[in-house]
Formats: C-alpha cells, structure tokens, sequence
C-alpha cells in the first residue's frame, strides 16, 4: 500500500529531490511542473571540475548552458584574463549556446571543486522534436530571460553614454 | 622536447589500442556483426519514437508500438511471400535440370562458339559451369542465411538489442558521455551532435532508397514475367545500398535468369532497359528527395571498403561497409573541423 501511494505522489517527490529544486530556481525552467522537470534532469549531464579547470574557452563554439549545483565559476575575458564576475551555487552561465553556435564570449573556468549541470544544445532540440509542449515552454522563457538581459545591457549603455556626454557646458 | 616525445607516445599509444581493438572485434566478429546491425536498426526507427513520443507517449510504449508494428508488417510479408520464397529458393537449389533450360544453355553455348569462333573459343561448357556456380550459390544461401542456429541467434538477438537501444539508447549515451574527461567533453558533445545528423540522415535515406528501389525491381521483375523475381528483386534492393556497384549487382542475376531460361537476349535487354530506367528514376527522382548529400564518397573508397568488408564479414560485410565507411568518413572530417575550432592541441 505503501509504495502504491509512492508512486501517486513520485511526481510530487520527484521535484523535491535538490537537482529539480535548484532547476526550479533557475528563470529559464521556473514555469514548468514537476513532470517536466524530471524530463529536464533526464537530458541534463552531471560534471565535476578541480579547481582551476576550465570549463570552456573564449572563442569555442557554444555547446550549451551550464548551471552550478557546488563551488564558484570565473567568467573572464581574454586577453588580460579580466576577470566579469564570478558565478555561485544555483547560478547559470552560457544560456545563449542554446541558440546558436557562436563563438563563447567569454572564458569560464572553475575557482573551487565545482559541479555543474549542462544542458546540450542538441539535446534541448530532441527534447523539443519528442516533447512540443515542453520545448515552447523553455524557448518562451528562454527569450524572455535573454530579452531581460538585453534590457540590462541597454539600460547600461545609455547609462554609459550619458556618462560619457558629461554635464552640459556652460562658459 | 619532452612534450613532443609524450605526444609521440600517445599517438602510439592510441595506434596500438586501435589495433588491439581491431583484433579484438575480429575474435569476437559474430557478436560485433549483430551488434552493428542492432545499432543501425535502432538507429532508422528512432525518428519513429520521437515522433509517437511527441504525440504524448513514453519512450517505452513508443517502443512496443514500433516493435508491434514492424513484428506485424514482417509477419504479414513472410505469410504471403515465404511460398513464393521458398519456391524461388528450391527452384534455384534444384539449378539447371529441367530439360528445356538445359537446352537453352546448350543453345546459347553453341550460338557464342560458333559467333565467336575466330578468337578460338569452342567447347565452353556453359551448363556445367553455370550449374557449378548455382550449386555453389544455393549451397551459401542454405549454408549460411538459412543456418538454423544462425537464423535463430539473430532472429532472437537482434530485436532483442534493437528492442533496448531504442528504448534506452539515449540513457546508454549519457552513461558513455560520463567518462569523457573534461577536457573532451564539449568537443564530443560537439562531434555527437553532429554525427547524428549528417549520419543519421544519411543513413536513413540509404535505407529508404534500397527500399523503394527493391520494391521497384521486384514489381517490374515480375512484370517481365523474369523468374525468381522476388529473389533477384530484394537482392537488386539491398544491393542499392552500395553506390556505383550495387546497381550493376543487382542486375546481373537478372540478366543471367533471363538468358538460362528463354535461351535468348530479349528478355535480358528488356531487363537491361528496366534496370537503366529504374536507375535513372532513383537517381533523378528518389535519391534526392530521400537521401542526405552529406555524405559522398569517391568510387574508389566505395570499391575498397566493399572489398574489405568482404574479405572479413562476407556478403553482409560488404552491405555494411557502406554505411560505415560513411561513418568514419563524417567522423573524421567532423573530427579533425571540431579539433581545430576546439583548439585541443
């Protein structure tokens, strides 16, 4: 009787164990039920880096994105290895590898012992071709998590440009 | 210095376990035979569970769908067809007895001494040759496509297999990509992503092609009254898979049949004709709707691949190397495109 109730509430559990919480925070899949998490964290690939290790290189082609379950990530950008900031556990990093294959703009490599998820361009599209419903539902938020980001950088812009302009000259 | 000698021992490293690898798969030759048709069977129906996938259901149950109907589909053609089959299959092992097809050949070996009696050709003996070459090729058939055990180890084995890696292929994909070091991971994921779509197209395409090519040959084999229709039929369509040679195979036996049993050409140049039209309608018409131009391959790589997959795993080697020769061909040239913008030296 016991694991007859498991199973009408595994979906329940299911998005209670840590990947599906944490996948839960992230904007991109936020919308999406516990169902569909678990079909998420099915196409999902668990990774593990020493300190130090890069994750991928400026200039490679984007693969996909990559979400931080343990430790800290470097985004730096080359030459001068400047360092633009640095990503902790829940964060997410190269979402726009998932869609298109343009060079990495920047460089991510591992400043402690990490664990990263990373979800695969190709197999986003699979899931996509098995699973319409689903695949609408991360493109939405996916543009809308990028389209925010966009916002940002052209708020920063006009920002930067004002700034740049200075104050009015009076003689 | 050092760095150019450790690259140097790697580099032998990997020859040496490619060849361990390469001898391996030769003790093991039967199970790596299966195991390749399996993979390339799994392979052409996994757009068929995607799509039942995307209509709402598991992979599981797309899976046995796919499996039902194939079983179904196979079932059917074997109880209409097997009579027919086995006739063709015992009227072949039987050869050149019936009187009247011994006397065709006698008629054709009399016509070509006396036509070509200046080049000093006479006494051919085309009927016992022929009869050979018959005895020899049903003996094969029986001895090898229609050995009890063999039949019934692949005929368990390989839905067996097809059967998981339909159903699981992807699971089995992650696990093998969890032992990718890090430094490989994203240039893998890369080349995989890529493989499957030029290959998996292409191989697809193939396989669409032998198929309507077969049933083309078999419908008009069979319209020109040619005997063993069906026979020559699903051969000319499997045959099809080899580019450039596979055409002329298929046709041969039918120009043959065609001689043995009317004792003249006209049979033989219709079935030329049949065959020259039925090519240029797949060339102009089938291969580029259903087969993927990703993949093409110089005549002479065709030609060597065939031989080699003869000389190790016979008829069906040389129906495999095809496809695997197309294989190596992507991964290589996607390979060494992905090194270079990877930058893994």
């Amino acid at each position: 009787m016991t694991s007859l109730w498991a199973n009408v509430f595994k979906s329940r559990q299911e998005a209670q164990d840590p990947v599906s919480a944490l996948l839960k925070r992230i904007p991109v899949f936020d919308s999406l039920n516990a169902r569909d998490l678990v079909r998420i964290e099915k196409i999902l690939h668990e990774r593990e880096y020493r300190p130090e290790e890069r994750i991928f290189l400026q200039g490679d082609p984007g693969l996909g994105m990559y979400i931080i379950i343990e430790g800290n990530v470097e985004i730096v950008t080359e030459p001068g290895h400047h360092l633009l900031t640095v990503l902790h556990e829940g964060e997410f990093f190269g979402e726009l590898a998932l869609l298109d294959e343009s060079p990495r703009t920047a460089t991510a490599i591992a400043q402690s012992p990490c664990r990263l998820l990373c979800l695969v361009q190709s197999d986003l599209y699979d899931l996509i071709d098995r699973n319409p419903k689903l695949g609408v539902k991360i493109l939405v938020q996916l543009a809308r998590t990028i389209g925010e980001r966009l916002k940002k950088t052209n708020e920063y812009v006009y920002e930067l440009k004002k700034e740049l302009k200075g104050p009015p000259f009076h003689e | 210095m050092n760095d150019a000698v450790s690259r140097w021992l790697r580099i032998f490293f990997a020859l040496g376990l490619l060849v361990a690898l390469f001898f391996l798969m030769s003790a093991i030759a039967d199970l790596v035979r299966i195991m390749i048709i399996s993979a390339l069977l799994a392979y052409i129906l996994d757009p068929l569970a995607v799509k039942l996938e995307s209509r709402g259901m598991g992979r599981g149950v797309a899976t046995l769908i796919i499996f039902s109907f194939v079983c179904a589909v196979l079932s059917v053609t074997l109880i209409i067809l097997l009579p027919v089959l086995t006739d063709q299959l015992e009227a072949v092992q039987t050869g050149l007895t019936p009187d009247q097809v011994a006397r065709n050949i006698s008629g054709m070996d009399e016509l070509i001494s006396r036509k070509l009696a200046f080049l000093g050709i006479d006494n051919l003996d085309l009927a016992g040759k022929l009869e050979k070459a018959l005895a020899g090729f049903s003996d094969w058939v029986f001895s090898h496509l229609l050995d009890v055990v063999s039949l019934f180890t692949h005929l368990v084995l390989v839905p067996f297999m097809v059967f998981f890696l339909l159903k699981d292929g992807r699971e089995m994909k992650k696990q093998l990509v969890r032992i990718i070091p890090n430094r490989y991971f994203e240039f893998s994921m890369n080349l995989i992503a890529k493989l499957d779509w030029q290959f998996g197209n292409y191989l697809r395409g193939q396989f669409l092609d032998a198929l309507i090519f077969g049933i083309l040959s078999i419908c008009t084999l069979w319209f020109l009254g040619v005997k063993y229709f069906l026979l020559i039929g699903i051969f000319a369509g499997l045959a099809n898979l080899i580019p450039f040679l596979g055409p002329i195979a298929g046709a041969t036996p039918a120009i043959i049949v065609s001689i043995i049993d009317t004792g003249g050409l006209a049979l033989a140049g219709s079935v030329i004709m049949a065959f020259v039209v039925m090519k240029l309608i797949d060339d102009a018409i089938i291969q580029p709707i259903v087969v993927a131009r990703s993949v093409n391959m110089h005549p002479l790589l065709v030609l060597l691949a065939v031989i080699i997959g003869g000389k190790f795993f016979g008829i069906l080697g040389m129906l495999l190397s095809v496809p695997l020769t197309g294989f190596a061909k992507v991964a290589l040239r996607e390979g060494i495109a992905n090194y270079r913008r990877y930058r893994l030296t």
